[in-house]
């Protein structure tokens, strides 16, 4: 298991209670959390520089909507397209047209949140996915 | 007697002579039918005399003419009373005439008043009914504009002479009735316009108009415009015309009233409604943002906690095991609540998605049929999205159907959503059916809904929202309310 690469995200939200939280756990679960953003031009920002894996976007993000986050995530130039998880608090049947119209791998309600699901999502074997 | 017995015309030329002057004096006249009394006389004893021609030596000659110009006087004074007792009657009957045709007219202005009708249709009828109660061609509205212009509203006016459109504005200055009546707010009368050169007045004349009579219609205390008759005749205008006019614009001031009383019911109900909604969504905010997070991020905390408990700790583990699934059916049904009190799609994702949403939990199989625009206004996308939820709670309660179809277009300005099932029918807005709400909440937002429920033969539900509404404080009738919008 030590030769495995950690899963490295980037979080999108803007509760900070949920963002440390969301961090604490996920890293003692072996993810390695690489950005704690709350808007969309930071997240943009982040995915660039970072290049996570793949980036947890809250849905209500305030002012701005994490779909649309999610198209700007998805729009980044790259050898192939940011993965990005959208986060809620709602219930995903509730959003389920959106979410589904969204460029998103899919939805992952925030009281879910756990690395397997997110290694799940993303199809990550344990492998590293490049180099 | 017995001298006129003696001098009496034998002949009866004299009784057609008397019958002649009589009809003159009848037809022409006092002063014409003396001279012809004179005249005939004379004539008549020229004829008498021949062949001695005209001669007044005779003293019966005297006699005769005398006779015959007192006789002709004083049925010429008989006449002139007849002829005057006949005009007064034809007076008396043309001005009963006038008052029927005014009785009549502010019946039928009063019965358009009460039935709430369109402004527009009271205003042509207080003009047609203004001209023909005066008898003149002439009737105008105005409304007086904040900014010193007066508007037409309606007008009735002269063939033939240049018409001035409704719409149009014009600028009171001057000496003009709309002004006097704008000034002193009570009725006021020109019967000719040719003074200075004012272009009120100047305008006035080129519409061919010489005389005017105008009443004020007031809101409140507010001179809100002016009733205003005119003809082409200099002083054409009886000295109660003030009064026929003011009867007039006094009905237009209660339409007025009517129309503000029902424009500040529909504003205060939009109100209502609109901070009924605000309140929900800012609830719903709320709870998302702040307990709903929260509860969240302690479910978060206890996970790690649970995790970090040794594996040989399985009691402890355990119990927090069970806290974290407590907090999430905390969590669970506080979102149930926040979907209640606003549902986030319809905030994330507009009406469409909403609606989908809301066929996929419907318990009765949805047919959906829904084009919308991605944005529309908030009121509209609240509005239709409580018609349709409700609706459809209604369908699985109380409609026993096996399938939905929910159409939601907008076309023409309007929001169209149309509810039918297949069910058993018989609703009623009035049953408690939760209905009654939904038309409170459609008519505030200046929609109308119609419901079809015949027994046995399912049920519809059509409502129409307008997307350009003046919003919460919007008045339906901005024809009256110029200066409330």
């Amino acid at each position: 298991m030590s030769e495995v690469k950690p899963i490295r995200v980037v979080i999108v939200d803007d509760n900070p209670e949920f963002r440390d939280s969301a961090r604490r756990l996920l890293e003692h679960q072996g993810v390695r959390v690489v950005g704690l953003v709350s808007t969309s031009a930071d997240a943009v920002r982040h995915v660039q520089e970072l290049r996570p894996d793949v980036t947890l976007v809250d849905i209500e993000l305030g002012a701005e909507s994490g779909f649309d986050v999610a198209e700007a995530l998805h729009d980044i130039d790259g050898e192939a397209p940011a993965r990005v998880i959208l986060i809620s608090t709602h219930a995903e049947a509730d959003l389920a047209d959106m979410i589904e119209a969204s460029p998103a791998l899919g939805f992952l309600a925030k009281s879910a949140l756990s690395a397997s699901v997110i290694s799940a999502a993303i199809g990550h074997d344990g492998e590293s996915r490049s180099e | 007697m017995v001298l006129l017995k003696h001098f009496a015309p034998t002949e009866a030329f004299g009784t057609v002579y008397l019958l002649g002057v009589l009809l003159v004096g009848m037809g022409w006249g006092f002063e014409l039918a003396a001279v012809t009394a004179m005249v005939s006389a004379l004539a008549y004893d020229y004829f008498r005399s021949r062949p001695e021609g005209i001669g007044l030596s005779q003293p019966q000659d005297w006699v005769v003419i005398g006779v015959f110009f007192i006789v002709a006087v004083l049925s010429n004074s008989l006449a002139a009373l007849a002829r005057a007792e006949a005009i007064e009657a034809d007076r008396r009957r043309h001005e009963a005439g006038l008052a029927a045709r005014q009785q009549t007219a502010l019946r039928r202005v009063a019965t358009l008043v009460a039935r709430s009708v369109p402004p527009s249709e009271v205003f042509s009828a207080v003009v047609a009914g203004l001209a023909n109660c005066l008898d003149v061609h002439d009737a105008a509205l105005l409304r007086y504009e904040p900014d010193g212009t007066a508007l037409l509203l309606a007008a009735a006016d002269e063939p033939g002479l240049e018409r001035m459109p409704v719409g149009e504005r014009f600028w009171l200055e001057g000496e003009s009735v709309a002004a006097m009546v704008q000034r002193h707010g009570r009725a006021a009368r020109m019967d000719s316009h040719d003074y200075p050169a004012e272009s009120t007045a100047a305008r006035i004349r080129a519409l061919g108009l010489s005389s005017a009579v105008g009443a004020p219609i007031m809101s409140g205390t507010r001179v809100w415009g002016a009733a205003v008759v005119g003809s082409s005749r200099p002083d054409a205008f009886p000295p109660d015309a003030e009064q026929r006019v003011r009867d007039f614009a006094d009905l237009i001031t209660i339409a007025i009233a009517n129309a503000e009383a029902h424009a500040e019911l529909s504003a205060s109900r939009a109100r209502i409604v609109t901070a009924a909604d605000d309140t929900r969504r800012r609830i719903e905010r709320d709870l998302h943002d702040g307990a709903q997070q929260r509860l969240v991020s302690l479910g978060l905390k206890l996970r790690l906690a649970e995790e970090s408990v040794p594996p040989e700790q399985t009691v402890l583990r355990e119990q927090i095991s069970d806290v974290v699934t407590g907090l999430a059916g905390v969590s669970d049904e506080l979102r149930e609540i926040s979907r209640g009190i606003h549902p986030a799609i319809l905030a994330k994702g507009g009406l469409g998605p909403a609606l989908k949403t809301l066929a996929r939990r419907s318990a009765v199989p949805v047919e959906l049929d829904v084009a919308l625009p991605r944005h529309m206004p908030d009121y509209v996308e609240v509005a239709g999205y409580y018609v349709a939820a409700e609706a459809l709670t209604n369908v699985a309660k109380h409609a026993r159907a096996s399938e939905v179809h929910l159409a939601a277009k907008a076309e023409s300005n309007y929001l169209c959503l149309s509810i039918r099932d297949n069910g058993v029918g018989g609703a009623d807005i009035g049953k408690g059916s939760g209905l009654i709400g939904l038309v409170d909440r459609v008519e505030a937002v200046g929609g109308q809904i119609a419901l079809t429920s015949l027994v046995c033969d399912g049920t519809s539900l059509d409502v129409k929202i307008p997307l350009r509404h003046d919003g919460p404080t919007g008045a339906q009738s901005s024809e009256l309310l110029p200066h409330q919008t």
